[in-house]
């Protein structure tokens, strides 16, 4: 009787400690914020959450697609290059089609349209020349890193394209979705600060690549390629279509979030997005993606997103600057791999 | 230079289950190649691993001349002068060969490397090994047998008592082992005691002093190699093996499924010809790297294939690839589970169900209901012992992770399976179970090619079998007809 107690006792305590493990991000992420919304005047307020919403959503949209490339085995460095390449070229095509007459409008869409097939293209070429030339994913997006960076200097002349966009074009990364009158009053509180759009788009891509990681064969295919590329192929997986998708997908995502940065500024810069890269992947990272690919979770990614952007939020307004900000990250993102490498350690 | 004799005396090995090695006595004396043979699963690497120390006898004990010797480790071993070379090599690509030699043991003068001692010293060994080495070149420059040498005189250099070689000769070309041997026969003139473990007959004549034949843990016999014909070898090697016979009510059927027309790829196999019907097993025999493995990754599309041409059902199919193959109604079990047949990380769940993704889901939406029911039903049916259909494959014995890999393909209702190696190291219930499955699934009608290592097996599972030597088919035989040992003599004939 006493012995089966104590055994159901350790058995209990084992769960907790998977548990715990499995979800560890979760728990210390509540903690942190129970921490800072019980210390820190402001932090659990309406309008400072948006204000995180807005400051990280950007980063977000494209850390689902790195989500997506980190556990097909791959890498994308390349991303805050195309960051600030799209908004570039959007701003550059903007301005001299729209000087020799055209239709603002019209002049936009095209930019937009070029960018995102330039996405597309690079996105394919990360694929074919990691997968047929056999290069290391590292290496080719180090090479678009800097290229696309160079490119985006061209492209500019060296010096931001500035109060070129349309209107509806800076709505998209600076404006917010209002709240109506009517829901506050129903509240009983004030008017308050709308819902940034980069918000709304990290929802909806993060529902995308949730469906498309969860729910479809792209997704299991994903997974299998990151997983072991051999067997996934000698399965009949068509590995190299996956690892293009992946990369296509990511570049599509940093073209979105270079189009929303450049809106929020009214202006298109090739400095802009510059250390992103690095931010995302360690956001995906936190989240408890695999790096050597075949195991993540894209809600994994929307915590590792929230708490990079809790822990910048938090020390501001605790009024520590920016250099502790980056020391604290970097034992975060320690935190979390070691938790997740213990983890994968007791579980086997 | 001093006679040396390396002697087990009444050495026993028990495993959980099993005795790998049984009452055995043995002695090797220096001067000569002393070559240990049997087939796979006799015993002869246990044996090899108490000499090295990597393992301990259960009981017995191991004499160097008088000495009395007990090996806690590898390590100890090599203190006492017995080292082992291995297979795999241990050689790193990208250093010299003198660095590879003496690595960790460089000679140092005034606190850094002595370039000119260590090339003048590896110069020395390799002299000795007579062959004809550049001690400053770099090691992935060489060829096979000379990189094998590079292993042999780095062993050399530990001044050992014994050295024992384990098939030295599987990764050669046939063209290099005669290379090898001259330096083996070098060393042997070092007054080393040299023990040669092979499975390969046909090298002991020209290499072998003396044969040690191990069978199921005892040692059969040790003889001159001189005063022994090859068929006692091979006598002394099987015994009287009852082959257990097949279920005798697979029926081929008189259909033709897949036609093999020239296939050749440079290097691995030449102009392989065969046809294969609707329920047919097929075997095909040859020893390691006679190119039975490239041929089904060919056939598979996996690897690419100079040329030949494949039809199946009277279609034919040009430059084929796994994608186009799966869908053709093929499937392969490929020869390393682990590597290329499942994601370890992954579910029982997932890996039962990656060859049949597109048929389990609707369009390119997964079906979880379709899906879930087509991993049950493997699960159910091959017998796949787990609690948890979401355990990781990592966690599977080797026997159930081999039925995870056919229950992946069978969830595609395949036409024509190629299995490669689907016994290898798994125990033997295990394997009588997967040759059930095998034979249900040729009772469906489902043509098969299986290639394996154990021509037991090949004898008790197949209809007919086909004999790949040197990357080509030189005969074909009836298993009912046929006994193990004139198989195994047609496998090394012509060498």
């Amino acid at each position: 009787m006493g012995m089966q107690t104590a055994n159901k006792l350790v058995f209990n305590r084992k769960k907790l400690g998977i548990f715990l493990l499995d979800h560890a991000i979760e728990v210390i992420l509540i903690v942190l914020m129970l921490a800072l919304a019980l210390n820190v005047t402001g932090f659990m307020t309406w309008a400072n959450w948006m204000n995180i919403l807005r400051a990280n959503s950007l980063k977000g949209v494209i850390a689902f697609g790195m989500t997506m490339v980190i556990i097909a085995g791959l890498i994308d460095l390349s991303v805050g290059s195309t960051v600030a390449l799209s908004g570039v070229i959007v701003a550059r095509v903007c301005r001299d089609l729209s000087a020799g007459g055209m239709d603002l409008t019209l002049a936009c869409t095209l930019g937009i349209s070029i960018s995102i097939l330039l996405a597309v293209a690079v996105g394919w070429l990360h694929g074919f020349f990691s997968h047929k030339a056999g290069m290391p994913p590292f290496i080719v997006t180090l090479v678009s890193y800097n290229a696309l960076y160079g490119l985006a200097g061209m492209v500019s002349g060296g010096f931001p394209i500035a109060n070129q966009y349309p209107d509806w074009f800076n709505v998209l990364g600076g404006g917010r979705i209002p709240i109506p009158a009517w829901f506050t009053n129903l509240l009983g509180v004030g008017p308050i600060d709308g819902i940034p759009y980069p918000a709304l788009v990290l929802v909806i891509t993060f529902l995308i690549v949730f469906f498309i990681m969860g729910y479809t064969t792209i997704g299991r295919a994903i997974y299998a390629t990151g997983g072991n590329p051999e067997s996934a192929r000698l399965s009949g997986i068509n590995v190299y279509r996956t690892k293009v998708i992946c990369f296509i997908v990511v570049q599509i995502m940093a073209v979105l979030a270079g189009f929303m940065v450049s809106g929020q500024v009214l202006a298109g810069s090739f400095s802009f997005g510059r250390d992103w890269g690095l931010d995302v992947i360690s956001a995906v990272i936190i989240g408890g993606t695999s790096f050597t690919g075949g195991i993540g979770r894209v809600w994994g990614t929307i915590l590792g997103v929230i708490f990079m952007g809790v822990i910048s939020n938090g020390m501001t307004l605790l009024n520590f600057d920016i250099y502790t900000q980056y020391v604290v990250r970097g034992l975060v993102m320690f935190l979390a791999v070691l938790i997740s490498s213990y983890r994968s350690k007791v579980r086997v | 230079m001093e006679n040396l004799t390396l002697r087990a005396e009444r050495i026993t090995k028990d495993y959980p289950g099993t005795r790998a090695l049984d009452d055995i006595s043995i002695s090797f004396t220096s001067g000569k190649v002393n070559a240990l043979v049997g087939k796979n699963g006799s015993g002869k690497s246990t044996l090899i691993k108490i000499f090295a120390g990597a393992t301990k006898p259960t009981s017995g004990d191991i004499f160097l001349n008088d000495k009395n010797l007990h090996f806690n480790d590898t390590a100890e071993a090599y203190k006492q002068g017995i080292v082992s070379v291995y297979q795999e090599m241990s050689l790193i690509p990208g250093l010299s060969v003198a660095e590879n030699i003496f690595l960790g043991r460089l000679p140092m003068k005034n606190g850094v490397i002595d370039w000119q001692k260590t090339y003048q010293m590896a110069s020395d060994l390799l002299q000795k090994m007579k062959v004809n080495i550049n001690p400053q070149e770099t090691l992935y420059r060489l060829s096979m047998w000379q990189m094998q040498v590079v292993e042999i005189t780095k062993a050399l250099s530990f001044n050992p008592k014994v050295i024992m070689l384990d098939e030295p000769t599987s990764a050669l070309a046939q063209n290099e082992v005669q290379n090898l041997f001259n330096a083996i026969r070098a060393l042997r003139e070092q007054g080393v005691v040299v023990i040669y473990v092979t499975h390969k007959l046909q090298e002991l004549p020209q290499i072998a002093d003396t044969v040690s034949v191990l069978r199921d843990g005892k040692l059969v016999g040790s003889v001159q190699m001189n005063k022994v014909k090859h068929k006692d070898i091979i006598q002394m090697m099987f015994g009287e093996v009852k082959i257990q016979s097949r279920p005798k009510n697979i029926k081929v059927r008189d259909e033709l499924v897949m036609e093999v027309k020239g296939f050749s790829r440079e290097g691995w196999y030449q102009d392989v010809n065969f046809n294969l019907k609707r329920g047919e097993i097929l075997g095909i025999a040859g020893m390691l790297g006679s190119g039975r493995t490239e041929l089904l990754r060919g056939i598979f599309g996996a690897d690419p294939v100079d040329q030949g041409e494949l039809l199946i059902e009277g279609k034919n199919y040009k430059s084929a690839n796994p994608i186009k193959m799966v869908k053709a109604g093929l499937g392969l079990t490929p020869e390393n589970r682990k590597t290329q047949g499942l994601i370890l990380i992954h579910s029982i769940r997932d890996n039962l169900c990656y060859a049949s993704m597109i048929i389990t889901a609707d369009g390119w939406i997964e079906n979880k209901k379709k899906r879930n029911s087509f991993a049950e039903r493997q699960v159910k049916e091959l017998d796949i012992i787990t609690s948890d259909m979401d355990a990781l494959c990592n966690s599977l014995s080797g026997g159930n992770q081999q039925k995870v890999v056919l229950g992946n393909w069978l969830n595609t209702s395949p036409k024509i399976m190629l299995y490669d190696e689907p016994s290898r190291g798994i125990d033997v219930s295990a394997k009588q179970q997967i040759f059930e499955i095998m034979w249900a699934q040729a009772r469906k009608g489902v043509a098969a090619v299986f290639v394996s290592t154990e021509l037991e097996e090949l004898l008790e599972v197949c209809h007919r079998i086909l004999i790949m030597r040197h990357g080509r088919i030189v005969d074909e035989v009836n298993p009912d007809k046929t006994n193990i040992n004139e198989l195994y003599e047609i496998c090394m004939r012509g060498d």
